[in-house]
């Protein structure tokens, strides 16, 4: 039995009156969110090495400005099921003050802001460092070290961090980036929880970045098993990541579905997933005339109950 | 390593001799003999089905032939001229491709013929020298999950003939087409592809299936090719070469897919991958659709450039397997490359020292070198190896074979590096 159907707060959930956005959800037929904390820190800026101060300010002042977002989904009966942290966490090329800044600002306040909304699962990125490393073992090793700085407040708050398969744009062409490997990201896992005696760490499946990188989805999410906590769910034409509807992408004259969404809800159903099914499908939101937002949520609402029935 | 062409498109079976002499004009030695070329996917895919307006006033002549998919055992007949004719101009066939479906088959009822295709492509095999034979793993027709126990059987039922006729076996990674997508198939997860092989050899008691990789395939399905290298290691017998666009099916020379003047296809990982492994095998250049496309006559130009692009890849491939070569090595340059050099691969194949042409540096440290004249090359022991870290290579060969140094001289490149991190090399620049 699943236990509930999410969507990203970004795009929905405006910080002038959080109230309305979460209202919005809970009337499209959603019951969780995946908070957008990774829109308070755009990649964009870190990826050119200058990082807003959002983050500056103690942990204390953040949960303060938070408050009327907890409140909101709290008077909506939204749950904030998952939480992404802002990405990267590690920028190649970036000076050390910055990457520092990431892993020991904030990375821990985000930590700290997911037990506040009394979240369990935060999704993080692996590093994307095995162009310059050589090998995608010695990238892992970066990430588990960061990885490891955070694990002793997950283990004590309670919190599972998920990694998540990723993607490298390489030249002209995206190829599979760190997590893409089932088998090693189940090994990882239980090595890291056993370490710790606790469930520190599982994995969050992406079907947008599976698709872009062939990832046979009904294989990883079978191998992945009872590691799989939480969802990204998108779709995309195969070429760029652009976080649409499912159903939305076809490539041939028959008109189905060009990702593999058989593939995916099979995938669940052979590891009996009871997790939430959550949509990161806010672009797709800004694609649509403002007057539509709430057709579309409902619309993406009742996708995830047709995903729930089939699993 | 061997370079090699593919005789897709190249070799026509009937009149093979212009073909052969247009494959060898280009440089080739030998070729990967495409016995689909006799058995096209097409042919098996309407095997025993009457072709849509057939019978109206464009009908097709009667075939002159019986068709191979109806008489497997003609195979071998089929391939007689073309292997007699590249035994006269000298060209080899060392690995040849068994006929296979294509992936979008509805055909599910050929496993059999599949099966009877492969015995006879493994006896052409054995009469022709033939090391290696492509087999594609079945597919059409198998329940997901029961991919391994179908091959499995298959394989080891061919296990027998190509242990009699001294022919090795090799799977190649697939993908699937998922309503116009490609999903990862068989053999593309490499672990599994490493356990379905040594699973195959343990049952025979010997190593008698190995991979072929597919570059094509590994593109198409976004896969990290150095990684995929890398799990499968030895078992790599032969790599296709080829370039696509990373999204629909193709067979270019390597570095011609580009978008937005960026390649399509990450040969870095690919490099680094067979490099780290030492890759000593097959390596086999399909253009296919190249050949398909390309004028006539400008066939020899793409030919060259063809075997000037395998050539390339040798060289940066087997970069590693010539610093093993020797026990001793010096370098000559003392600039980017030789810093890189020592970045890279300073630890494992320590140089003695380096050397080079501005008088105004030698004796000064370089990466940890010392930097000496190069008369000092004189005085090297004649199995210490040269290894010339500078684009010049030509004008530095020609340098010091000229003061009369005889030792072995090899070419070292920076344009594909196991890594790029810079710790170390910041550390030496505060060298005095």
């Amino acid at each position: 039995m699943m236990t509930g159907i999410g969507v990203q707060t970004h795009n929905v959930v405006k910080d002038e009156d959080p109230r309305v956005g979460f209202g919005m959800l809970k009337e499209a037929g959603f019951t969780c969110a995946d908070f957008s904390l990774n829109g308070y820190l755009p990649n964009t800026l870190l990826y050119q090495s200058q990082p807003n101060s959002f983050f500056d300010r103690p942990l204390q002042e953040l949960e303060d400005f938070f408050a009327p977002h907890r409140q909101g989904a709290e008077a909506a009966g939204i749950k904030i099921h998952q939480m992404h942290m802002p990405y990267p966490v590690h920028v190649p090329g970036a000076t050390e003050e910055v990457n520092d800044y990431l892993r020991r600002q904030v990375a821990p306040k985000s930590m700290g802001l997911c037990h506040y909304f009394g979240c369990r699962y935060m999704v993080v990125h692996g590093f994307k460092l095995s162009y310059y490393l050589g090998s995608e073992e010695a990238e892992w090793r970066e990430t588990e070290a960061f990885l490891e700085s955070l694990a002793p407040y997950a283990k004590e708050a309670g919190i599972t961090i998920c990694i998540e398969n990723l993607y490298e744009s390489r030249g002209g062409r995206i190829k599979e980036g760190p997590c893409c490997d089932a088998g090693k990201a189940v090994e990882r896992i239980e090595r890291m929880n056993d370490r710790y005696g606790a469930e520190v760490l599982g994995f969050c499946f992406d079907t947008g970045h599976a698709n872009l990188v062939g990832i046979d989805m009904e294989k990883f999410l079978t191998r992945l098993g009872s590691h799989l906590k939480v969802l990204h769910i998108h779709d995309n034409d195969g070429i760029r990541d652009l976080h649409q509807i499912p159903y939305t992408f076809t490539k041939t004259r028959e008109n189905r579905a060009s990702t593999d969404w058989g593939g995916f809800l099979k995938g669940l159903r052979n590891i009996g997933y009871e997790g939430v099914l959550s949509f990161e499908t806010s672009p797709s939101l800004s694609s649509f005339p403002e007057e539509m937002k709430a057709d579309v949520l409902t619309f993406i609402a009742r996708i995830g109950r047709h995903f729930a029935k089939e699993i | 390593m061997n370079i090699l062409c593919a005789s897709t498109g190249l070799i026509w079976v009937k009149k093979p001799q212009k073909g052969i002499s247009g494959i060898k004009e280009g440089g080739f030695e030998e070729i990967l003999l495409d016995m689909s070329s006799c058995c096209p996917p097409g042919e098996l895919e309407y095997l025993g089905k009457e072709i849509k307006g057939s019978t109206n006033i464009l009908k097709r002549k009667p075939r002159e032939e019986s068709k191979i998919s109806e008489h497997p055992e003609e195979l071998a007949g089929r391939f007689r001229l073309l292997l007699e004719q590249c035994r006269e101009q000298g060209i080899a066939a060392p690995i040849a491709r068994a006929p296979y479906l294509h992936r979008t088959t509805r055909r599910e009822d050929l496993g059999d013929l599949l099966l009877r295709l492969a015995e006879e492509s493994i006896k052409v095999c054995g009469q022709a020298g033939c090391r290696y034979l492509v087999v594609s793993p079945l597919f059409s027709g198998i329940e997901r999950g029961l991919e391994w126990e179908a091959n499995r059987g298959y394989y080891l039922r061919l296990a027998d003939v190509a242990k009699q006729e001294g022919v090795m076996i090799l799977l190649e990674n697939q993908c699937r087409e998922m309503n116009g997508s490609m999903v990862r198939g068989i053999c593309s997860d490499a672990r599994e592809a490493a356990t379905w092989i040594d699973g195959l050899n343990a049952v025979c008691g010997e190593e008698r299936f190995g991979l072929c990789m597919d570059v094509g395939i590994c593109s198409l399905c976004g896969q990290d090719m150095r990684e995929y290298a890398a799990a499968l290691g030895s078992r790599i017998k032969a790599v296709i070469l080829r370039d696509c666009d990373g999204v629909q099916e193709g067979a270019m020379l390597p570095f011609t897919c580009m978008i937005g003047g960026k390649f399509c296809t990450d040969w870095l990982s690919l490099i680094r991958g067979l490099r780290e492994i030492c890759f000593d095998g097959l390596l086999v250049m399909d253009f296919s659709s190249m050949t398909a496309a390309y004028p006539q006559s400008l066939r020899p130009q793409l030919l060259q450039s063809a075997w000037n692009m395998a050539a390339f890849f040798q060289w940066q491939i087997g970069m590693k397997s010539v610093l093993k070569k020797y026990d001793k090595r010096v370098l000559f340059g003392a600039g980017n490359m030789c810093r890189n050099f020592m970045k890279c691969y300073g630890e494992e194949f320590p140089p003695l020292f380096t050397c080079d042409n501005d008088s105004t540096r030698w004796g000064e440290r370089f990466a940890g070198l010392e930097i000496r004249p190069p008369e000092a090359l004189k005085d090297l022991a004649p199995d210490c190896a040269i290894f010339i870290c500078n684009i010049y290579y030509t004008e530095i060969e020609q340098q010091l074979r000229k003061m009369g140094v005889t030792n072995p001289i090899e070419r070292f490149n920076d344009e594909y590096m196991p890594s790029y991190y810079h710790d170390r090399l910041e550390y030496w620049e505060g060298e005095g």
